[in-house]
Parts: structure tokens; sequence; C-alpha cells
């Protein structure tokens, strides 16, 4: 049953061509929209330091050591 | 950059695409080359729907550009590449909508179809009506090839280039499916 196509066809009721004119072609090409968009979507899987539980307490040790080293200097 | 732009004009298609399996940035310079193509084939499959061919176009060469690395020159165009991955997208797509998801089809495309398929010469707009009907019963990926040689006006070699396959395969297997439809059409008589 599946595969039967989800898409079907009807009949055009107007003249109006199926072409894209150049002014739609023009506003949705840009091609630092896609790269930031790819940036953010291969970057996606890296969570910031303060949601990662396990390195956000190491960089707080890290954090009272160098205090406690610094007070008893 | 307009050095950089200089230098990358003044080399070939297989150079940049080398450069851009290590440096996306030089993406940018097939983006440029194809947009209008994809954009266009994406637009006319999805019968004239702006937004939703921009938003498969985007993933089209997202997915290129994620995978250029695997791109491996075997001789065809680099455009045929493009083309298998939109038509990936736009299959994903129509899978996706539940609803189905309607085409139109400009009526002198159809009688280009019958005309090919030899299926019958003169249509009024009932035949067409009922045609269109018979076309709705096929299976996608025989749509897919009926869309590509009628309504994308593409020729047996682009779509063979698509495929993979040869000019010869890509031929028989649309009049294949034209005498399917045609033998669907006598049935129906």
């Amino acid at each position: 049953m599946d595969r039967i196509a989800m898409r079907k066809f009807s009949m055009k009721q107007d003249d109006r061509p199926i072409e894209p004119t150049m002014e739609q072609i023009q506003r949705n090409q840009d091609f630092s929209k896609l790269y930031h968009e790819y940036e953010r979507l291969t970057k996606r899987g890296k969570k910031p330091i303060y949601r990662d539980p396990k390195l956000y307490l190491l960089m707080v040790l890290i954090g009272i050591i160098a205090l406690l080293l610094f007070f008893e200097g | 950059m307009n050095s950089q732009r200089k230098h990358i004009k003044q080399l070939s298609e297989p150079e940049i695409i080398e450069l851009a399996k290590t440096d996306q940035k030089y993406f940018g310079e097939l983006y440029n080359t194809y947009f209008q193509r994809i954009f266009r084939f994406v637009f006319k499959r999805l019968g004239g729907n702006e937004e939703v061919a921009n938003d498969l176009t985007q993933q089209t060469f997202i997915k290129a550009m994620a995978n250029i690395a695997k791109y491996e020159d075997r001789g065809l165009p680099f455009s045929s590449w493009l083309f298998r991955i939109a038509q990936n997208e736009v299959s994903m797509f129509f899978r996706s909508q539940k609803n189905g998801y309607t085409v139109e089809i400009e009526d002198w495309r159809m009688k280009d179809l019958c005309s090919e398929g030899n299926i019958l010469g003169y249509m009024t707009q009932e035949d067409q009506e009922k045609l269109v009907g018979l076309l709705n019963e096929m299976e996608q990926e025989h749509l897919d090839l009926i869309e590509l040689r009628f309504f994308q006006e593409m020729s047996f070699k682009e779509i063979s280039e698509i495929y993979n396959i040869t000019e010869a395969n890509a031929k028989m297997r649309v009049y294949r499916i034209l005498e399917k439809l045609k033998n669907k059409w006598t049935a129906s008589l």
C-alpha cells in the first residue's frame, strides 16, 4: 500500500505556467544562509560547558583549587 | 575576497569539487552554479510551491555539502548527483504528506505524454481527467520517471544520469510505463 504514491496529480485549471520567476530564484538563492544553517546543524551536538554536569564540576573544582593556591600564597 | 573569487573562476569544476571536499567555503561556487537548476526542478515537481521548494532545495544543498567528501567522479555530470539528492528529498516530502500532495499538470504536458505513449490522438477535458486518475493509481517510482520525462522535459540521457543507468535502459523503463498506462486506458474504455 505504501508503494502507492502519496502525491496525486490534477489538471491545472489556469494558464499560469509552473515555472519560477527570476525574482523567486534570486529571492531564495543565498549561500551565506545555507552555510550558517549547515554550521548550525553540524555543530548541533556540542553542548555548552555549563550544560555538561561532569565538565561543569571539573571546572568548579579547578577554580576552587586555583583559589586555594592563590590564598595559600 | 575578490582575488579568491578570481582564483576560483580560473579553476575547473573537478578542481572546485576537490577543494570543496576539504573547505566548505568552496562549495559556494558549486551552489551558485547549480542553484537555479535545482530550485527550478524542485519547484516544478511541487507544482509551484515556492516555500517548500526553497526548503527542499536548501536540504538538497546541505546534504550535498555534508557528503561532498564521499563524492566520486564517475564520468557523470556533477549536476546528476545533485538532481539525485533533490529527487530523494522531493520523494521523502511526498511520503511525509499523510493526506497526499497534489501536483497540478498543464494540459499540454498530458497531450505530450499521450502522444509519446501513443495513447490517444485527441483528448477532451474528460479524457484528461480520466487519464490523470489512472496516473494516480500508478506506483511512486513510475510516476517519478513520468514526471522527469514529461513534466520536467528531461532527455533520456539526463534521466539515465540521475538513475545511474544506461540511456537505453532509461528509455525502456519510460516506454514500459507508458505501455502500462496505455493498457490501463484501454481496459478502462
